[in-house]
């Protein structure tokens, strides 16, 4: 401490030593004068006696002094002062490897959180999880019963913990949410060794296990709960049932699933019934089990195995063939370390380029330094120290990139919401920037140092003295061996970047052109959905078409609303849209063995096609009077009616649906029903009423602002009954889910692009202000001779140009070939669009040449006067 | 540390830190007493340039041997004046022996006669 303190109080501690020499002195020269000696020679006579007061003191100082840190210091200073001399270049640099470090961070946190981080809980590596080997493959799924058998004979462990995953609808005071919940077994909590932040666990006691208790997450207690500390011992509702709420789980507990976070736990009895349990068909559970201390994973697998055995001779209808295995956290992280690796490598490939762009900055700017450096050797710096001077500017330049890179990556992993899918439920990994990726980005920046400082530093300590001094043409000699493969690597660049351009060209024309398929309704229309479950409420199949007439009247009444009508199925849903009716057509001849078609349908009540805007080829749609009947009616699509009728009008005819004689009555456009980018299949349509479910889809058409409605409507539903659960959906959101994954990979290649291109002209200009430098002579000596700026502007920029023009031809011919594998993701293009080629080159050649104006710019600022006599 | 020591010394290393340990132990004094005190008692058998005494007072006071603080001194002007702490009692008399066993050694080479 006192060493530090007076390195930093160095000025004070002069001057207390000077103040004690200059009394030392004055005391002296006092004696002598009362010798009888003059006052100017007594003076003179201290001095002599007392020495060089300059070098005493200096050497006083230098007793304290730390001279690693403070030459460190001083390196820094310098380094300081000559980035700070040359702004543009430090902030090309700096962005340069912040990018490359941001987006490595950022992806490395992805694989982190995805792949590397073991199972939350205590002593991950006591953990393994259970699998069944079958002859279809790996199984992740088991039985209760299974799990009962193991968790009670196998010794091996302590405990295993299974869980399903299931989704809900939660309740809070009027509102309604979906959640995702697993159902546990109830020492779930104690096997992973989770403690609760609030409240307890599920109890081990069997006669508890029936009770109707919840743990919920961290995050859905701050979200629906808003982090009520009284909520423990509080009921809730879900799925219409009360629960009480025991425990919150501890925050950054998500349930097992990386990416898909569980909200609620409830234990599994609560859920299934004794006969359920007791089922060994319904294969539910994921397993995961802890190791006794003391037990190896081959000791575990190996009385599992005998267990197995057991079970599938006890068993042999559902537990054959059925291997069981375990897969420690060391093997499963063995496993993950594939794909990682892949990406690492990819990583490492992108920080290279990053690197090496930087590098060839560095290298640009050294020749101006070269000079320097030689004088600075010939006056006797050591070569060591001058080169822990190139690297200690490396390492500023790294650091601070490293840090703007952090902050970059942590702006990058806040965006993760606009990258997950639009979804009911909160997806989305648990992103942090943990010690591990800190480290993992202090190693890049390491690395960084390495590959961008030591090359120009060895390079610059390289030359012989002389020389250098005395003229730079063995410089140039030397210097210019480096120039070709710099220039090979600038065009390669620009060739990647221009074939990623023709492919971003190439998915964004497709996205715009997948907006104008036909999707056989119309996209544009204020429709809002409301996914009622009134089974959840126990209705009956029956009581609901009750409900479902009287929320329609209700609903029609509201002002603003202009039609409303219901469907069992929503357009472009995920989920649902491949439940198929059974069809039997008389006259149609069914391939042996098939007892009937199955075609995918939808039941949809009165003016459901005029309010998604789905036309009528032929016939006539429901209508209210198909209600009441009982006679079959049914509506088919287009392809349906051609497949099944090629030769004569399908209207009229009849057909065997579910059992049912029905009657063509309409024919309308076919329509897409679970994907935007399917291809047409037959469909069918019943009448709403005449397929009694519990579950239905209100779609309500505003007249104006959907969003305006939303409210009112959900208060008219909850009049009818509030313990309904309501979802809400708009059209705007089904279409955003549609085309989600396109958008996606658009605008991942996109981004991609845009960073190549970004590369490209970084390192397109380390090469252009590296040539300027180079020729500033012959510059000097061109403009002396007549050569006007423009001139010099143009001969610069022409050997931008040159490299351009060779790396995007390149680039182009390598996207006519590689753009073939793109055919199947692009919809209405061809991938030797014209358009998407032609914008990727323009791009490219306009983007060199800003680069490569800049340093032109300087090129034609030279002074012929100061360039020639420079030498 | 450099690998030549720019303080030009007359003695053998460690000779001036050991007499000043000696001097500061009879009693605290300021720079400028210490070097007449050491003149005084080497009846300036020992010539010492009174300014090498301030590095070698810092080294001292880094090693923690030596302490100072500022007092007035009789002449009335601001002295630091140096006191020796337990540390360079213990540094001191081992030196002190160390110094005696390499004298016992020079002197029996030098002494005539014996082989």
């Amino acid at each position: 401490m006192n060493w530090l303190a007076r390195i930093f109080h160095r000025r004070r501690f002069r001057s207390e030593l000077s103040e004690e020499i200059r009394a030392h002195l004055d005391e002296l020269t006092e004696q002598l004068v009362a010798k009888g000696i003059s006052p100017e020679e007594a003076r003179a006579a201290a001095r002599r006696e007392f020495g060089n007061v300059f070098r005493i003191e200096e050497d006083s100082v230098e007793v304290w002094r730390w001279p690693r840190l403070e030459d460190f210091l001083i390196d820094i200073r310098y380094g300081l002062r000559l980035l700070a001399k040359d702004p543009g270049f430090i902030t090309i640099a700096v962005f340069t490897l912040a990018l490359g470090i941001g987006a490595n961070t950022a992806i490395f946190t992805v694989a982190d959180a995805a792949w590397l981080r073991s199972w939350p809980g205590q002593s991950p590596k006591q953990l393994a999880k259970l699998l069944a080997a079958t002859p279809q493959g790996t199984d992740n799924y088991f039985s209760f019963p299974d799990y009962s058998d193991l968790e009670r004979q196998v010794h091996s462990f302590e405990g295993i913990a299974a869980w399903s995953r299931h989704a809900k609808t939660l309740r809070v005071g009027t509102d309604s949410q979906s959640v995702l919940d697993d159902l546990v077994s109830p020492n779930y909590f104690t096997v992973l060794g989770v403690a609760p932040q609030l409240g307890h666990v599920f109890s081990l006691e069997p006669d508890q296990a029936c009770t109707a208790v919840v743990v919920i997450s961290d995050s859905l207690w701050k979200r629906a709960f808003h982090s009520d500390r009284d909520l423990v011992g509080k009921q809730v509702s879900l799925n219409g049932g009360s629960y009480t709420v025991i425990g919150v789980a501890p925050p950054h507990f998500h349930g097992l699933e990386p990416g898909v976070p569980t909200d609620l736990w409830l234990p599994v009895a609560t859920e299934y019934d004794a006969s359920q349990l007791r089922d060994r068909h319904n294969r539910d559970f994921e397993l995961l089990a802890r190791l006794r201390s003391g037990v190896s994973p081959g000791q575990a697998r190996v009385e599992l195995q005998t267990v197995g055995r057991r079970l599938a001779d006890a068993y042999p209808a559902t537990d054959k063939a059925r291997d069981i295995r375990l897969l420690s956290e060391s093997e499963r992280l063995r496993k993950a370390i594939v794909p990682v690796f892949v990406l690492m490598t990819l990583i490492g490939l992108v920080m290279l380029i990053c690197c090496a762009n930087v590098a060839g900055l560095i290298l640009a700017r050294s020749q101006t330094r070269h000079r320097e450096i030689a004088v600075r050797l010939a006056l006797g710096a050591g070569r060591f120290r001058l080169l822990r001077q190139l690297l200690t500017e490396s390492s500023l330049l790294a650091v601070s990139s490293a840090l703007l890179g952090l902050l970059f990556a942590r702006w990058l992993l806040t965006m993760q919401p606009a990258f997950m899918p639009p979804s009911d439920f909160a997806l989305g990994l648990d992103l942090r920037i943990n010690l591990s990726v800190i480290a993992f980005t202090v190693l890049l920046s390491a690395l960084t140092v390495l590959v961008v400082g030591l090359a120009p530093a060895l390079q610059a300590l390289k030359p012989d003295l002389a020389s250098a001094l005395k003229d730079d043409t063995f410089s140039r000699f030397s210097l210019a061996r480096g120039f070709g493969t710099r220039s090979l690597f600038v065009v390669a660049e620009i060739a990647m970047s221009v074939v990623l351009l023709t492919a971003s060209g190439l998915l964004v024309r497709s996205l715009l052109f997948s907006h104008r398929i036909d999707l056989g309704f119309d996209s544009q229309r204020n429709l809002i959905f409301f996914d009622l479950a009134p089974g959840v409420a126990n209705y009956h199949a029956e009581q609901s078409a009750v409900y479902f007439t009287l929320v329609s009247r209700q609903i029609a009444a509201i002002p603003g609303v202009s039609r409303a009508t219901f469907a069992r199925r929503v357009l472009l849903s995920d989920s649902g849209g491949g439940a198929t009716l059974p069809v039997s057509i008389p006259g149609v001849e069914l391939p042996q063995g098939q007892q009937n078609i199955p075609i995918k349908f939808n039941a949809v009540a009165p003016g459901y096609f005029q309010t998604v805007g789905t036309h009528l080829l032929g016939g006539r749609f429901f209508s209210n009077a198909d209600i009441s009947s009982t006679a079959g009616v049914v509506i088919i699509s287009s392809t349906l009616a051609l497949r099944y009728w090629p030769r004569h009008n399908a209207l009229g005819q009849h057909l065997i649906a579910a059992g049912k004689d029905c009657e063509v009555v309409g024919i309308v456009e076919d329509a897409k029903i679970n994907h935007i980018h399917e291809s047409t299949e037959p469909y069918l349509y019943v009448p709403f009423a005449q397929v009694p479910s519990n579950e239905g889809t209100l779609i309500v058409e505003a007249l104006d602002d959907p969003r305006l409605l939303v409210a009112s409507v959900r208060n008219r539903i909850r009049d009818v009954n509030p313990d309904v659960p309501v979802t809400v959906r708009t059209l705007p959101y089904l279409m955003r889910q549609a085309f989600w994954q396109d958008q996606m990979s658009c605008s991942f290649v996109v981004a991609l692009s845009l960073l190549g291109m970004f590369l490209a002209a970084v390192g397109l200009y380390g090469v252009i202000a590296f040539t300027v430098n180079q020729r500033r002579r012959e510059i000097g000596i061109r403009m002396a001779l007549g050569a006007e700026n423009r001139n010099v502007l143009a001969l610069i920029l022409a050997e931008g140009l040159k490299l351009t023009a060779l790396g995007t031809v390149i680039g182009l011919l390598v996207s006519l070939a590689a753009m073939r594998i793109l055919a199947g993701a692009l919809y209405g293009i061809k991938p030797t669009d014209p358009p998407a080629f032609l914008t990727a080159a323009t791009i490219a050649i306009l983007v060199a040449a800003v680069s490569s104006y800049f340093p032109a710019r300087r090129a034609a600022r030279v002074d012929p006067i100061d360039a020639l006599r420079y030498e | 540390m450099k690998s030549q020591e720019p303080v030009q010394r007359d003695l053998f290393p460690g000779a001036l830190e050991m007499m000043v340990l000696r001097t500061l132990q009879r009693e605290p004094l300021h720079g400028y007493a210490l070097a007449q005190a050491i003149k005084r008692y080497s009846n300036d058998l020992l010539h010492i340039e009174e300014g090498s005494l301030y590095p070698a007072l810092q080294r001292l006071l880094k090693s923690g041997s030596v302490n100072a603080e500022w007092r007035i001194s009789s002449t009335n002007r601001r002295v630091r004046v140096y006191r020796l702490t337990a540390d360079g009692a213990r540094h001191l008399e081992r030196e002190v022996s160390h110094f005696e066993r390499m004298l016992e050694g020079i002197t029996r080479v030098l002494a005539p006669g014996e082989s």
